[in-house]
């Protein structure tokens, strides 16, 4: 167990005016490592994924990855340095097919310039054709090959989760940030999407924080967890500790518990 | 020149101006209400230049669009980070201050009288390759990831972000090159009527260009020519109608806009490969 750490986040508060939606947090995430991150809706939870990931600064706190406190760093900045994530409610491009999708993840490594593409230099073309067979690649890792060329809007969630997913690794990350990606889907669709992670988690050495609010998830894949409720972290631990602790189960069911 | 070839002349360079619309608010969804400005100010900058400092007709036009490409870059970098409903406010100030400026400024541009005594270079020829290569210039962009980029943006900004998109930047540099496209058309505009005048250049001139990308439907570039080609038509056709012509002319728009909402031809393009297909099928039919 030891492993360098890749991201650690500490001390992170986050204000929206007078409500604190994250109080707090620090929690560090370790190379080849999944952990989570769960809790009742308005914990906090994608609060901190935002920060994470650039989509607003945090009030307080350092994010520290690869060295660098990149908590005040723009979402591309932050996508360039090795952090990619999906979203809780599906974020996918109107109009696009699958593989187009996948493409722009690449948009930021194109070695052609605007004049370039204004004049329809050779490169340009060369480029997107090689980027087209690595976004297949991908396409390939999440079995959505077959729909390549549909339009992602028009698929099944199941499927545009996995597209999501898809554009995600596509940008090569280090770390990948997971928001709900069970939210909304069924029972096989979720037991898929377990599977599905666990073995891109295996197959590219991927760090991985995910969120979730369904424990068989959570429970399946992380090797540690952190508890949020009211935006304070109120536990953490392994899987087995965490199921077993009284404060957890408390806000989760509201209740003490008796030994039964 | 007859009255056909001026007019055909005129719309292709006014096309040039609308592909800049194209690519700004039909490609990327930010509504600019100062295109017009650009256009103004390349027709200015080049009149002023041949006429008054006797520079070459090239020279001149590249520096007129130089220049329009700077003050772009300066207003796009100041404005494009907020809003895109700002944007467009902030795009129409600078319009009209622009506007303003060409009619306040009598001793350079002759104010309301207009900048007359130009000479006629933009020959029949030049306005029409212009078009052409400005044709390709919009098409090739959309073949290459700034195409994709701009479709990704336009319907889900943060998610374009962290796929590490740099949305800023890519949206000044689209904004330049549709004020570089303006100016370019502004220059061959004054060259052509042999007179420029701030009237033309308002921001009335800006919701067209919006309205003919509309029309076409902001998806289609070819769309977007045949709308150009039709609303700027219209006007001409509908003469004899004499009072009732922009009547009838903003009929026809709200029709097409209620009847087809994604313009005339959606996301129809016109395309050379079945015409390409049809004449390898008969070399090998010849062999």
């Amino acid at each position: 167990m030891d492993r360098p750490v890749v991201l650690s986040i500490n001390n992170l508060t986050k204000m929206f005016g007078g409500l604190c939606a994250v109080n707090d947090f620090s929690g560090s995430l370790k190379e080849n490592q999944i952990i989570g991150i769960i809790g009742p809706n308005g914990a906090g939870k994608t609060t901190i994924l935002n920060t994470v990931s650039g989509v607003y600064p945090p009030t307080q706190g350092q994010i520290i990855f690869k060295g660098t406190d990149i908590s005040k760093f723009q979402p591309h900045k932050i996508n360039h340095m090795g952090i990619a994530r999906t979203f809780q409610n599906i974020r996918l491009f109107q109009d696009m097919t699958v593989l187009e999708t996948i493409m722009t993840a690449y948009s930021w490594r194109s070695p052609y310039s605007i004049f370039e593409s204004m004049f329809s230099f050779p490169r340009v073309a060369r480029y997107e054709k090689e980027i087209k067979e690595k976004s297949m690649h991908f396409l390939e890792k999440v079995n959505l090959v077959e729909c390549a060329e549909v339009n992602a809007q028009s698929l099944p969630y199941g499927m545009q989760r996995r597209v999501e997913i898809a554009r995600a690794l596509a940008s090569e990350p280090l770390v990948l940030l997971l928001d709900e990606p069970g939210a909304g889907l069924n029972q096989t669709e979720v037991h898929d999407l377990v599977e599905l992670i666990k073995g891109l988690h295996k197959e590219l050495g991927l760090s991985i924080i995910l969120i979730d609010h369904r424990m068989d998830v959570i429970m399946n894949l992380c090797e540690w967890i952190y508890v949020q409720d009211f935006g304070k972290c109120i536990a953490q631990g392994t899987p087995e500790e965490i199921q077993k602790n009284p404060i957890v189960i408390k806000a989760y069911l509201g209740e003490e518990i008796n030994n039964a | 020149m007859g009255f056909y070839l001026t007019l055909a002349i005129n719309i292709a360079v006014f096309s040039i101006a609308v592909l800049g619309t194209f690519m700004l608010t039909g490609m990327n969804g930010l509504f600019s209400l100062g295109q017009a400005a650009f256009m103004g100010l390349g027709a200015y900058i080049s009149a002023i230049l041949v006429v008054n400092y006797h520079l070459p007709f090239a020279l001149a036009v590249l520096i007129s669009i130089l220049t329009c490409a700077f003050l772009a870059f300066l207003v796009g970098s100041a404005t494009l980070r907020i809003r895109q409903d700002f944007f467009a406010l902030a795009t129409f100030g600078f319009g009209q201050a622009v506007t303003a400026f060409m009619t306040e400024y009598v001793s350079v541009t002759g104010g309301a009288m207009g900048f007359s005594n130009i000479p006629n270079f933009t020959t029949p020829a030049l306005a029409f390759i212009s078009l052409a290569v400005a044709i390709f210039i919009v098409w090739s962009i959309r073949r290459s990831h700034y195409g994709r980029d701009s479709l990704a943006i336009r319907s889900n900004e943060l998610a374009a972000k962290v796929e590490g998109i740099n949305v800023l930047k890519h949206k000044v540099i689209i904004f330049i090159i549709a004020a570089a496209f303006a100016a370019y058309a502004g220059a061959l505009m004054a060259f052509h009527t042999r007179y420029v005048e701030p009237n033309m250049y308002g921001w009335i001139t800006s919701v067209t260009w919006i309205i003919i990308v509309y029309f076409g439907g902001r998806d289609s570039l070819t769309g977007t020519i045949i709308g150009a080609i039709i609303l700027y038509l219209a006007p001409e056709i509908l003469r004899f109608t004499t009072a009732w012509r922009i009547l009838i002319y903003c009929v026809i728009i709200l029709l097409i806009i209620n009847i087809r909402p994604r313009g005339l031809f959606g996301t129809w393009e016109l395309s050379f490969k079945p015409l390409l297909k049809l004449f390898r099928s008969k070399k090998q039919e010849v062999n």
